[in-house]
């Protein structure tokens, strides 16, 4: 048990090491991934200024900018990684090796929150300076907790998508695409989402990125503390009591699947 | 080259675009595809309109959001031709590990890429169609949000015209990210979305350029987007105060520039490509 705890351990270490490693090797990635969402953003808050909108919706447009580099993390670096290995041909070796396939997940989780909140912070910084956003910032710790919350339930739900995502070739690629814009709109990335009509908004309930970005906003843009934010609270934690076992398990399912139907290792699909 | 072998090249490649694009998903599947990111796209800026309205203290101008409406729909041309050229070097050199059998055979390479950009066009044409009557029945059906475009009064014509010059501007960018795939590796991913949201920012898609600061408006002013899409506005929306010659003239004249840098940098870069050995370059496949 012990033995095996610390194989895991060590798995993620490296897993987690690798994708430190990977993530900031190239310069040019690290300059793209802070300027891009910069320019969405900003096209995004010119809107709000052209319609002459509170200049509280700014600060809610980078927010949402910032807390989306987070979502696009867990898609493209989570979910989709499977689908990565499988056509470099990695995914047999972590198969292969005596780990949990949860350890594999975590070190990547670990290590793409590394890597995205050096991004995420510039993309903060940058819009704030640059668009002279107001904040009203009275309980940092509440903040940081729904934040962190947010960022676990993302993860989880990354890892319940890794599974998913495990037994396909371009679907995986087109899925996660599609899981950009919608969930961008979904979730209120760029306006509050309880503007939605009350279907849509039971829509976004199902996305744990719509109850973390909204309880974010209400603290660090419009000052409000714990008091105010605690059913956001509720809801992360009920979402990742819900997604870590169900990822576990997807996983472990989807492996089944996959080795029956011969579909770990095939490429080019 | 024989007109013959370009225009079976032209057509070979959208077929294998086509089918590329195509066929990991049954037609419905695809069809919803196409549809859905580009209208949650829409469906964004269109809630930041009636957000916009709930808390303005005036009556919001519904000609906002027809700017915003046709901007953002007609914008798809851009990230599908730019996303489509981006990725199809990295794909068929180093994914597929097709590009030097492409580049033996009688066809021209560039006129592959070009048929594969067409391809992208179509399927750019398919999805702004669908987002627009879904966008036209969610925001005036079901929103009650007006959208001033008469519908029956649209300049054909000139919106025809605009949509071929704007295409052909927006292939030659697409082969200028060619060039630069080819000489480099595994940038193709953020290439086209660096263009994508700096014409996205600067072209005036969604808010007018006047309101960003002087520099921006001389990159604004620099843009063939900028052009394309006020000419386009003036045929859908009917709008008087655009000089649609003057825009036109300008369209023409930025379109011949990037034309000119299009056609230079990719014939630069596979010069250099063949002289270094790049065309059969492995990357991690």
């Amino acid at each position: 048990m012990r033995e095996q705890l610390v194989h895991d351990l060590r798995a993620a270490y490296a897993r987690l090491w690798v994708r430190i490693k990977g993530g900031n090797r190239e310069p040019e990635w690290l300059i793209a991934e802070m300027i891009i969402p910069v320019l969405t953003l900003s096209a995004y808050i010119y809107i709000y200024k052209m319609l002459k909108a509170p200049p509280e919706f700014a600060g809610f447009v980078i927010i949402g900018g910032t807390m989306v580099a987070f979502w696009t993390n867990v898609l493209w670096n989570m979910s989709a990684q499977f689908y990565w290995e499988k056509e470099t041909g990695t995914l047999e070796v972590y198969f292969v090796a005596p780990i949990s396939r949860m350890a594999i997940l975590f070190g990547m989780a670990l290590g793409g929150f590394v890597n995205t909140t050096l991004r995420a912070i510039t993309v903060l910084l940058a819009g704030i300076l640059i668009f002279q956003v107001p904040l009203t910032l009275n309980e940092p710790l509440t903040a940081l907790l729904l934040f962190f919350l947010t960022i676990i339930a993302l993860y989880a739900l990354g890892m319940l998508f890794a599974s998913l995502f495990l037994m396909y070739g371009r679907e995986a690629w087109h899925t996660a695409n599609l899981l950009q814009e919608p969930v961008h709109f979904l979730s209120g990335s760029y306006f509050p989402y309880t503007y939605l009509p009350f279907l849509v908004q039971l829509l976004s309930s199902m996305i744990p990125l719509t109850f973390g970005l909204d309880g974010i906003r209400r603290v660090i843009i419009m000052g409000q503390g714990i008091g105010s934010v605690w059913p956001n609270i509720v809801a992360l934690v009920i979402f990742i009591l819900i997604l870590l076992p169900l990822a576990k398990f997807a996983l472990s399912y989807m492996e089944n699947l996959g080795k029956k139907e011969g579909r770990l290792t095939l490429r080019w699909q | 080259m024989a007109i013959g072998t370009v225009l079976r090249t032209i057509k070979q490649a959208i077929w294998l675009g086509w089918k590329v694009e195509t066929n990991w998903a049954d037609p419905l599947i695809f069809a919803i595809y196409y549809l859905i990111r580009p209208l949650a796209g829409l469906l964004i800026v269109g809630f930041i309109f009636v957000v916009s309205s709930v808390v303005a203290t005036a009556p919001l101008d519904p000609s906002y959001f027809a700017f915003m409406f046709v901007g953002n729909g007609f914008f798809i041309y851009v990230s599908q031709i730019m996303m489509s050229m981006s990725m199809l070097i990295h794909d068929d050199r180093a994914h597929y590990e097709v590009l030097k059998h492409i580049y033996l055979s009688p066809g021209s390479l560039a006129w592959y890429i070009f048929g594969r950009a067409l391809n992208g066009v179509m399927n750019a044409s398919v999805s702004l169609l669908l987002t627009f009557g879904f966008g036209v029945l969610i925001f005036q059906g079901l929103l009650g949000v007006q959208i001033p475009i008469d519908w029956f009064g649209i300049n054909f014509p000139v919106l025809a015209l605009s949509l071929v010059l704007g295409i052909v501007c927006f292939i030659a960018m697409g082969f200028m990210l060619c060039a630069i795939n080819i000489m480099t590796s595994r940038v193709q991913f953020m290439l086209s979305e660096y263009v994508s949201g700096i014409l996205y920012l600067f072209g005036g898609v969604v808010f007018h350029p006047e309101i960003l600061p002087s520099w921006g408006q001389a990159i604004s002013n620099a843009l063939p987007i900028t052009y394309f899409l006020r000419i386009v506005r003036f045929a859908l929306l009917g709008q008087t105060s655009i000089t649609v010659e003057l825009n036109l003239l300008y369209l023409i004249l930025t379109m011949m520039a990037t034309i000119a840098v299009g056609v230079i940098s990719f014939k630069i870069a596979m010069y250099k490509a063949r002289k270094d050995g790049l065309i059969d370059k492995k990357e991690e496949y």
